[in-house]
């Protein structure tokens, strides 16, 4: 049970870094590895340019290590720089500020390119490209026009531009229906409430086995009514989904201050004509809602400024 | 009757209060503390005016002005303790009458009170012409036990942000918890209130607002109010917050206030306001007498409603979101009760506390019409029929309530409910549920007199109240008018009279003057000879809660030719009544019944008696009598009752009749009114229970599916697979009271093997399962809670073996099911709370359900962490329920402390009242178990709790002693300084805390001495001992103040004495522990032999003897109160003497002299004897007052505190002019106007109060001669200063020398014929 758990999760961590790799036992790995010995491959190669014949294994390490860093903090802030100017993808530029940023002369890049002397060094092999599965393809791709050059990807399947109805009996019996709905909901509340209980202070009603029917601590509040009168979002939503006419009235005699007129749409308008009085009440309310005489309205006096006791 | 005496009101008051200035200038809601001052404009209306009484609780006052003159004033409350901790007493009867006496002695409506106010002489000299007073009183309240409830949440924000909020509330008249008033609801007067807050915060009060101003900083503002009308204090209240404003949108005269972030839900709960209001005003003709309206919601309310002048204050829990059903009808109840109590009981007040039945009868009266109207007549019924049932419950079990006491010549024995534990003579001393059946009564006896009179009589004598009080009240300047605006008891039944013509004397003097309901056996015989109905009433008159009803009664006989009402006269012998009947023809064929509403039906006669016609009998059907009726008749009569009668009240009571006849007609007869959707849901409900019942007891020759299974599937299932239950679609509410109901019956079922069948715990579990609300618009709150409950009831005890200890493994797989659902609950409950935390509650009650079947191991850690603060409180509430079982089932000494803990701590007042209740219906013990519970400490700490003891409270209160030093001459400063190295042996037990003590310059005195005040305040909480360390000498300060240093005692968490409802609930308590008399876990008392030296008969000391009868037991307060003999009871003392004897029962005087004479000089004055003192206050105060010169001496302690005790005793001793019965003639006129009472004379004063002091050393010596040698010391200062008594006390001496001589004094000997006494 336990391996599968972990081969799952760490084949996610690897397509997180951007290797795309599959099936393969430990890609991120081989990458890494690769890539290392790429870096060490030119390393040696910079130091044979230098005139070296031989250097320690560990010299050469650390040469690597300082250059994968080198290179590394050249992408990162390359990056922050593009972020920074909301692109995704760095352009030359970024690059170039990267390398000035970090105390590099960029004018004698060109010049180092084009020395002499330099190695050129063959590119790693490359392993072949995962081959998409199978059971995905389905009839012939259309191969490219002459106008599209070859290193362009693939049309996709033929079946993408057609609809291919399927024609599984969608399951319409009520009991089963309700049986799936209600044993999902189940799960989920189960699940969740196992989660909240595992991640935070637990209550038992066992002593001898304290994981059995764990309860989720009672935590006071501080101001315990307001969670306990308001009605939570959930039944809010519930009530917006299911009750559109009274949310109308509602909303009715919330607007109308401003606008009146919203009982133009014809479907507002019959609402309204269903329930006469109090529409008719919340709008000549919202009338005078200005007028509304209530000492509470009404504005607090400035102090006078001599008050003669 | 003394009714027909108090025709016109007299004021006890030597004064008219007119109006009344409220300015309370600063709330600090971080200190949650409040100053302010008042002013109250008062007319004399006698001359020479010399005191004003007030009423003040815990208010600090600085100081007292009249017309700007310093004014010497006294502030005493014996309620903060009611006996003194010495006593050794823990009897009940006891503290009971002690308790009323002190009650008394600060009754408003007695004309006394706290705080009395010494009037200049300037003032008072001005001879004839009656001057307009005005008392000016600044004072401070800090941390308020009582009178104002701060909420403060303890986040982050500022003070609005958290929603801190503070609001006035009390158990009747308790406004002077809060500001010092005339505490009484016949005192009215004109109001100016004023309230500086918070700019953020709004003040909501009585009256109209006129005006907010800003203050000079701008950043709080005043709330200017005005209330016009004549207004008693305790109708005034005050809630400050951060509120939220609406402006109710059909009136705009009336304002909601609410708590942040709660608009939504205050918009719709109050859209329904207008229509109570349109109601109330229409049947009574008659506007609403305020000119607006204010309902504030706060959190931690005191009671859902409480109505005062122009506003209500109620619990924000009533507010509720349109989702909600189950809480709307309580809500619109709610607001419907509140608003009745506007007119009756705010606008028109009462004039005395026995015509409370008149107002709270009206209000409960019209609050019925209301529920008629709105919610229609079958509610109306049940909910007449409920109230009913209730009161009849009640008063069977307690014995009878009494709505109008009469209290003349009031003595102890006289008592109008001797059953009661406690004294009716004033609310603050009455239970909790005592007053709740009395309000239930009282609406109850409004409905019969209605029925004697008429609705529309009844209604014009509303309006005619109402027009007389607001004609009244609009008269301005005309004080004495305003006494039209009281109703009493004679004044309605005088308009009852005028209006309708009609003599309701019998009727009020059986259920009004009288206690006790009506128990009526009925059964009867047909003769068919004769064709007559041969009914037998019997009455049971003879139990307690009883009496006999003689008089009319109807009863309505169901026969085949139609119903018929008989009107049967009750007489003292006749029990047999013959009812001819009309029915000669036999059964017809096919031809319909005539119902008793003119509807005729079809019946299947084939069940019944063929020779007799009758259908069914009722008796009293219209509920004309408050009674109780056991009927006898057949079980087809109850069934033909059940489905034909229309009368929701007949058809519930056949229902519960049923229960007695399982058989298979029953069950078709419930299941029929089951299915039937004309009827009334709430008889469904009930006959879901029944049906249960019924099932239960025909569980071997029961037939089909478990009981009501089909008929829910067939009514709420869907038709294509009967066993998923449909989407909730919550429209047609009855039957969503129906869906809720039935699970919860169901459950009820239980097989052979006493289980509850598989089959239908696995349906509630699918109901569980498949419940869907998503496309409800009404949230399954409750229901869900319902389907927990059912669950609940589902649940029957394990079966242990060997005690084993219950794990998880071998749990019961059916209770695991139930578990692992109640767990999901409950931890949902956490993300996605429910409205009012209904399921947390049903989840709690489960669990604890589990616990005590043995399923699970009982533990009570979980609902102790539920039961705390901050949890909502209806979770609270259930924790706490939980808690209080498993108190009991365990005997959990740890958890009863916790629980009392929460009653002394908790800062929600509602809990501490509901656990003391809760403890009370599910006790740990009761008088007549053992328990390891009961015990010597538990006895104590529950008596302090009644006592309001504090804790730390050692003897001799500093801060008591200090207020002897209000008007110090200068030859007492030697008292004076004694008092000061008292205080100073006090030694401090915690934080030192500097107060400033206003120290005013008696100018009167025209010497140099400073007299200092201080106010115990009634700080039981933190209570303040003043330590004066540094007491510069007061001449050589040329300030009038100087501070001394205080020492604040770790608070002491007593606050029994700021909650009049919780002392009762605590005396409550206390006697269903350990019953009236002495708890039987305390060691005997030395003295076997109690002389009664009143009525002059010994008893064997009922604590030893505990199977007295009761006239023994209610001996017991006087005799255990004089253990001893007095050596001096003379003859004098027997005849009745309400003065010295009075309410305070004949234990109480000598308990005060008793310490009198053991504490140190000026010690603080008992609760109990300074009660005793104002009961006698006429003798003992005239007789003091003749004593005293009229010269400039004159302003003495004789006079200021001539109802201290204390003083008396040992202060003014010093002053004693040595020629007694010098009458200032001045002073004689004052006490005219006093209460008349026997005027005793010298010689008996002097005889009586000897003899009390026989008493007094008799009692203690006992309990305390091993202390003798060092209250002898204590005397030797005091007695420096005795001029005059110094031989008496030499007697004392003596006595106390010789204490072992009582029980063979002379006096006992006068009791030998004492017929108890051969016990």
């Amino acid at each position: 049970m336990a391996d599968p758990a972990v081969t799952p999760g760490g084949a996610l961590n690897s397509s997180g870094r951007g290797s795309g790799a599959k099936a393969a036992s430990s890609p991120a790995e081989n990458y890494h590895l690769a890539r290392r010995r790429t870096l060490q491959v030119v390393v040696s190669a910079l130091l044979t340019e230098s005139g070296f014949d031989s250097a320690e294994k560990a010299a050469v390490e650390t040469l690597t290590e300082m250059m994968q860093s080198y290179i590394t903090e050249i992408g990162r802030c390359a990056k922050a720089y593009c972020e920074h100017t909301a692109r995704s993808v760095p352009t030359l530029s970024d690059a170039v500020l990267t390398l000035i940023e970090m105390g590099f002369n960029v004018d004698t890049l060109p010049v180092y390119a084009k020395r002499s002397q330099r190695m050129v060094i063959t590119a790693p092999p490359v392993t072949n490209a995962p081959g998409t599965p199978k059971s995905l393809s389905a009839g012939q791709k259309r191969t490219h026009p002459s106008h599209i050059p070859s290193h362009l990807p693939e049309f996709p399947d033929p079946h993408t531009y057609i609809k291919t109805p399927t024609f599984r009996e969608p399951v319409s019996d009520y009991q089963v229906l309700r049986e799936k709905a209600a044993s999902q909901r189940r799960d989920v509340e189960r699940a969740l409430t196992r989660f909240m209980a595992k991640t935070g202070e637990t209550q038992s009603l066992f002593k001898d086995d304290v994981t059995a029917f764990p309860l989720i601590a009672a935590r006071p509040s501080v101001i315990p009514y307001l969670s306990a009168l308001l009605p939570s979002e959930l039944e809010l939503q519930s009530l917006e989904e299911t009750d559109s006419s009274e949310q109308d009235d509602q909303t009715d005699s919330e607007n109308a201050a401003g606008n009146i007129n919203s009982q133009d749409d014809p479907g507002a308008d019959k609402e309204n004509s269903m329930l006469p009085p109090s529409a008719v009440v919340s709008s000549a309310k919202a009338n005078e809602d200005n007028m509304i005489d209530n000492p509470y309205l009404r504005p607090v006096k400035k102090p006078k400024v001599r008050r003669k006791k | 009757m003394n009714r027909k005496k108090d025709k016109g009101f007299e004021s006890p008051r030597p004064f008219k209060l007119t109006h009344q200035v409220v300015c309370i200038n600063n709330i600090n809601f971080q200190r949650k503390s409040v100053i302010g001052f008042v002013e109250l404009t008062i007319f004399p209306t006698v001359v020479n005016l010399n005191r004003i009484k007030l009423n003040s609780k815990q208010c600090r006052i600085y100081r007292v002005r009249v017309n700007d003159l310093e004014a010497p004033f006294i502030y005493n409350d014996p309620t903060l303790e009611v006996c003194h901790s010495e006593s050794k007493q823990r009897n009940l009867n006891y503290f009971s009458s002690a308790y009323t006496a002190a009650v008394s002695a600060v009754d408003p409506d007695a004309g006394n009170g706290e705080l009395v106010i010494k009037v200049p002489s300037e003032l008072w000299k001005q001879g004839d012409e009656l001057n307009v007073l005005k008392v000016y009183i600044d004072f401070s309240l800090d941390q308020p036990k009582g009178g104002l409830h701060f909420v403060v949440p303890d986040v982050e924000g500022s003070m609005a942000e958290r929603a801190a909020h503070v609001f006035s509330f009390g158990y009747q008249n308790s406004t002077r918890f809060w500001f010092p008033c005339v505490d009484s609801y016949s005192e009215l007067c004109t109001w100016k209130l004023e309230f500086t807050v918070d700019a953020s915060m709004v003040a909501v009060s009585c009256g109209d607002l006129v005006e907010t101003i800003y203050t000079n900083d701008m950043r709080k503002k005043t709330f200017h109010y005005v209330l016009p009308i004549p207004t008693a204090a305790p109708n005034i209240s005050l809630a400050v917050g951060p509120f939220e404003i609406l402006v109710d949108p059909y009136m705009h005269e009336v304002t909601h206030f609410c708590l942040p972030q709660l608009l939504p839900l205050l918009k719709h709960s109050m859209s329904f306001l207008h229509e109570i209001f349109e109601f109330y005003e229409e049947i009574l003709t008659c506007r609403y007498p305020y000119s607006c309206f204010k309902t504030v919601f706060v959190d931690e309310a005191y009671v859902q409603v409480s109505s005062y002048a122009s506003m209500s204050i109620f619990s924000t829990n009533l507010l509720h979101s349109p989702m909600i059903i189950d809480q709307t009808p309580l809500t619109r109840r709610c607001l419907a009760q509140a608003l009745a109590q506007q007119f009756f009981g705010c606008f028109i007040s009462r004039m005395s506390w026995a015509d409370e039945w008149v107002l709270k009868g009206i209000s409960g009266y019209i609050y019925g019409l209301y529920l008629k109207k709105t919610f229609g007549v079958n509610e109306y019924r049940h909910w007449f029929k409920e109230e009913l049932d209730k009161i009849v419950e009640y008063e069977l079990k307690m014995g009878g309530v009494l709505l109008h006491p009469t209290f003349t010549g009031c003595k102890d024995k006289d008592s109008p409910t001797p059953h009661l534990h406690f004294s009716i003579k004033h609310p603050h001393t009455m239970s909790w549920e005592y007053y709740k059946m009395f309000q239930c009564k009282a609406h109850l006896v409004m409905r019969l007199i209605e029925n004697r009179i008429s609705m529309e009589f009844m209604l014009q004598v509303f309006n005619k109240l109402l027009s007389l009080a607001s004609t009244a009240s609009s008269q301005k300047y005309q004080s004495h008018m305003w006494s039209q605006m009281l109703l009493s008891t004679y004044g309605f039944l005088k308009s009852i009279s005028n209006v309708s013509g009609k003599d309701i004397g019998p009727l009020i003097k059986q259920w009004v003057d009288q206690s006790g309901v009506v128990k009526f056996f009925g059964s009867f015989a047909f003769n068919r000879k004769r064709n007559v109905l041969e009914l037998e009433i019997r009455q049971d008159y003879t139990s307690s809660g009883t009496q006999k009803y003689v008089g009319p009664i109807k009863v309505t006989v169901q026969e085949l030719d139609g119903s018929f009402n008989h009107t049967l006269q009750i007489e003292e012998n006749s029990l047999k009544h013959d009812i001819p009947c009309h029915s000669k023809s036999r059964r017809n064929k096919k031809k319909k019944i005539p119902l008793m509403n003119g509807e005729e039906v079809d019946m299947d006669l084939s069940a019944m008696d063929a020779d007799s016609p009758l259908l069914w009998i009722r008796i009293d059907p219209d509920m004309s009598i408050l009674r109780k009726v056991e009927f006898e008749q057949a079980d087809f009569m109850w069934q033909y009752q059940l489905r034909y009668e229309r009368d929701v009240v007949a058809q519930e009571e056949a229902i519960s009749a049923l229960e007695k006849f399982p058989t298979p007609a029953s069950r078709l007869a419930l299941t029929d009114i089951l299915e039937q959707e004309q009827c009334f849901y709430k008889v469904r409900m009930l006959a879901c229970f029944c049906l249960a019942k019924i099932a239960n007891s025909m569980v071997s020759t029961w037939q089909g599916p478990p009981a009501m299974k089909s008929l829910f599937t067939r009514m709420f299932c869907c038709k294509s697979c009967p066993n998923i239950v449909k989407t909730n679609n919550f429209i047609s509410f009855q039957s969503y009271f129906l869906q809720k109901t039935m699970p919860v019956a169901m459950a009820l079922l239980r097989d052979v093997q006493n289980l509850c069948p598989k089959d239908v715990l696995n349906f509630i579990l699918d109901l569980i399962k498949y419940n869907d609300n998503r496309k409800n618009k009404f949230s399954d709150n409750y229901y869900r809670a319902e389907l927990i409950e059912a669950l609940t009831n589902s649940l029957t005890p394990a079966i242990s073996i060997n005690n084993e200890v219950r794990t998880v493994d071998n749990l019961n797989p059916d209770v695991r099911l139930i578990l692992e659902e109640i767990t999901r609950f409950l931890n949902m409950e956490k993300l996605l709370p429910s409205f009012r935390n209904t399921i947390t509650v049903s989840c709690l009650r489960a669990i604890r359900q589990l616990q005590r079947n043995g399923h699970i191991p009982s533990d009570p850690s979980l609902f102790t962490s539920y039961a705390e603060y901050g949890h909502f409180v209806d979770v609270r509430i259930a924790a706490l329920e939980a808690l209080v079982d498993y108190t009991r089932v365990e005997r959990s000494s740890a958890e009863l402390q916790w629980l009392l803990t929460l009653v002394h701590n908790d800062p929600v007042h509602y809990v501490r009242h509901k656990i003391l209740s809760m403890l009370c219906k599910n006790p740990p013990f009761t008088k007549m178990t053992d328990s390891a519970l009961c015990n010597e400490a538990l006895v104590d700490q529950l008596w302090k709790l009644m006592n309001s003891e504090h804790i730390y409270w050692t003897r001799g209160n500093a801060s008591h002693c200090l207020l002897l030093l209000g008007c110090l001459k200068p030859r007492k400063l030697l008292v004076s300084f004694g008092f000061w190295g008292l205080a100073d042996r006090l030694s401090p037990h915690s934080a030192l805390h500097i107060h400033a003590v206003v120290l005013h310059r008696l100018l009167v005195f025209h010497c140099f001495f400073y007299y200092l005040f201080f106010f115990q305040g009634g700080y039981c909480g933190a209570l303040r001992t003043p330590l004066f360390c540094q007491s510069k000498h007061p001449a050589a300060q040329d300030k009038h103040c100087f501070s001394v240093r205080f020492l604040t005692y770790a608070p002491a968490a007593v606050c029994a004495c700021h909650d009049w409802r919780l002392r009762c609930g605590a005396v409550n308590f206390y006697y269903t522990l350990f019953g009236l008399t002495r708890p039987s876990c305390l060691p005997l008392p030395e003295l076997g032999l109690v002389l009664n030296l009143k009525e002059k008969k010994a008893v064997l000391n009922p604590t030893i003897k505990p199977e007295l009868g009761v006239a023994a037991v209610m001996d017991s307060p006087a005799s255990i109160g004089i253990h001893g003999v007095g050596m001096s009871y003379t003859a004098e003392d027997e005849e009745p003497d309400p003065i010295s004897l009075g309410v305070c029962g004949v234990g109480q005087p000598p308990q005060g002299l008793k310490r009198k004479a053991e504490t140190p000089l000026g010690s603080p004055p008992e609760p109990g004897q300074v009660l005793q003192q104002q009961q006698d206050e006429d003798g003992r105060g005239r007789y003091k007052i003749r004593f005293n010169t009229m010269e400039e001496e004159d302003i003495d302690m004789e006079t200021v505190h001539d109802s201290q005790a204390f003083i008396h005793h040992h202060l003014n001793l010093l002053e004693r002019p040595s020629t007694p019965g010098k009458e200032p003639p001045l002073m004689e006129q004052t006490l005219l106007s006093m209460p008349a009472t026997p005027v005793p004379s010298f010689s008996k004063e002097t005889a009586s109060s000897s003899s009390k002091h026989g008493g007094d050393h008799g009692h203690h010596h006992h309990h305390h001669h091993h202390e003798h040698k060092k209250k002898k010391k204590k005397h030797k200062h005091k007695h420096k200063h005795k001029h005059k008594h110094e031989s008496k006390d030499k007697d004392r001496e003596r006595d106390r020398d010789t204490p072992h001589a009582y029980s063979n004094s002379p006096a006992s000997g006068l009791s030998l014929r004492s017929p108890s006494l051969s016990d």
